[in-house]
């Protein structure tokens, strides 16, 4: 299972609960697309890796990613999954006003790893994600959304929500249990 | 519009007969989208698109411009001047001449970049700098130094960064002003690198995947940044081996900032933080 993660405005502290809660034997890889201003390019991993239990890393282009790392979306660059269970990444013009754009994360994670993929959606003040979610749940894989009223900024998880089936809307506390329980 | 493998080999098929290009080891999943995104602009499917590809050049041209992707920024990573500034020039400026090539310059905003540096260190006049990319419209640009006003508040707060402070000694800081090297027209939304600093840098278009060293010259410094990103490992792998051909001894060669060399060819360069340093023959292979 590769576990992709997306989240923008008012994620930040779901994104660490997450981490923090993830023990160091946590067998799959996790990709974080998270929206950041511009000129924030630096700290974001430090921020992240103080209460993560896993490697919290910043991926090269055509690096090969392993299970039990965290990796995060590099500012300013778009990451693909691409076959080989390697990094591309690219410097196209803004999706949805992002770089790097979830829809584009989440959409290669669907076309290289089918239905291998657990998407998860967070709060957000745009609507980047909802489409990449459609794709990885109509390449047969799982996602999930946050529950709209936990959210700070609900657009995001609600423009999912219209577009797509999702498997489940969980709190983040739930989103939690369920990630452990993958374990099993 | 999604595209299937099959279709995606017929059209890299038909811009590599019919125009030379040779993206058959490109990134796969970022070369789909870019075409993806062609056929939804052009509004055709991609058969219509291969039929037009063959007998229209002008068309193909403008194609293969949108499939690549030409974003650049003006002293793009910072950090990445400081040690071009610290650690590559002061290493070469003894040299009677210092040869640098801009592998896949876009529009150009890093070539003046590099020439605004080697102004401010006094070396432009000994530099001799090479800037190549696919696209000839792109180079248009680049020849003329003309760039949107809108954006100069990015471009600025990337100047001052760059080029006023010094990482390796906090006490340091130097003047510019970015208006020694800018002239700028909000009104006409223009902002165009001074005429001194026009003319400074040859311009060629040059397919890096086909057509080898464009200048027949070695090279002190290569920089190419967020280019090689778009071509899969082998083809990395292959032009870290020419630029390695291509640079002079102890020359170094600057990537973007999450691009590294991995693979083989890692053991033939040194990395130096933001850089690479070539090694020398006999130290990769030892007798």
């Amino acid at each position: 299972m590769h576990i992709v993660i997306g989240g923008s405005a008012g994620s930040f502290q779901s994104i660490t609960q997450i981490l923090a809660a993830l023990p160091k034997t946590f067998p799959y890889p996790i990709f974080l697309c998270l929206h950041r201003l511009k000129h924030v390019r630096n700290g974001f991993v430090e921020a992240l890796s103080i209460k993560s239990k896993l490697p919290v890393l910043e991926p090269k282009d055509k690096q090969e990613f392993l299970p039990g790392n965290v990796y995060l979306a590099p500012a300013n660059y778009h990451m693909y999954l691409e076959f080989g269970n390697t990094f591309a990444l690219t410097t196209e013009e803004v999706v949805n006003h992002s770089r790097p754009s979830i829809d584009l994360t989440f959409m290669s994670a669907a076309y290289t790893l089918k239905n291998n993929v657990l998407g998860i959606l967070l709060s957000g003040a745009n609507k980047d994600g909802a489409l990449g979610l459609k794709a990885i749940k109509d390449a047969g894989g799982k996602v999930i959304v946050q529950s709209p009223e936990e959210c700070q900024v609900k657009t995001m998880t609600t423009a999912a929500i219209k577009v797509t089936s999702v498997d489940h809307i969980l709190y983040t506390q739930q989103i939690i249990d369920y990630l452990l329980r993958l374990k099993e | 519009m999604e595209i299937d493998q099959v279709e995606i080999s017929l059209l890299i098929k038909t811009l590599k007969n019919c125009g030379g290009y040779d993206f058959s080891n490109y990134s796969e999943k970022s070369f789909c989208r870019r075409v993806e995104k062609v056929l939804m602009d052009n509004k055709v499917d991609i058969y219509t698109l291969v039929n037009r590809l063959k007998f229209d050049r002008v068309f193909l041209e403008k194609v293969v411009r949108d499939i690549t992707v030409n974003t650049t920024e003006l002293f793009r990573d910072p950090q990445t001047w400081q040690a071009i500034r610290y650690r590559i020039l002061p290493r070469l400026a003894n040299k009677n001449e210092i040869l640098i090539w801009h592998a896949g310059c876009s529009i150009g905003m890093e070539v003046y970049s590099m020439e605004i540096l080697l102004n401010e260190l006094g070396l432009l006049e000994k530099a001799k700098i090479y800037a190549t990319d696919l696209n000839t419209e792109v180079l248009e640009t680049a020849r003329k130094g003309e760039y949107s006003y809108r954006y100069k508040d990015e471009y600025i707060d990337n100047f001052t960064k760059a080029l006023v402070e010094n990482p390796f000694n906090f006490e340091e800081k130097n003047e510019v002003n970015v208006d020694k090297y800018f002239d700028s027209n909000p009104a006409k939304d223009v902002f165009k690198v001074k005429p001194f600093l026009l003319n400074k840098t040859i311009f060629l278009k040059h397919d890096l995947v086909t057509q080898g060293n464009p200048f027949c010259v070695g090279y002190d410094l290569i920089l190419c940044r967020n280019v090689l990103i778009y071509f899969n490992h082998d083809l990395q792998n292959k032009i870290f081996c020419d630029f390695w051909n291509y640079l002079n001894h102890n020359g170094s060669l600057v990537l973007g900032i999450h691009e590294s060399i991995l693979g083989t060819m890692a053991l033939r360069y040194e990395k130096k933080g933001f850089f690479y340093i070539k090694k020398p023959f006999d130290t990769i292979n030892p007798k």
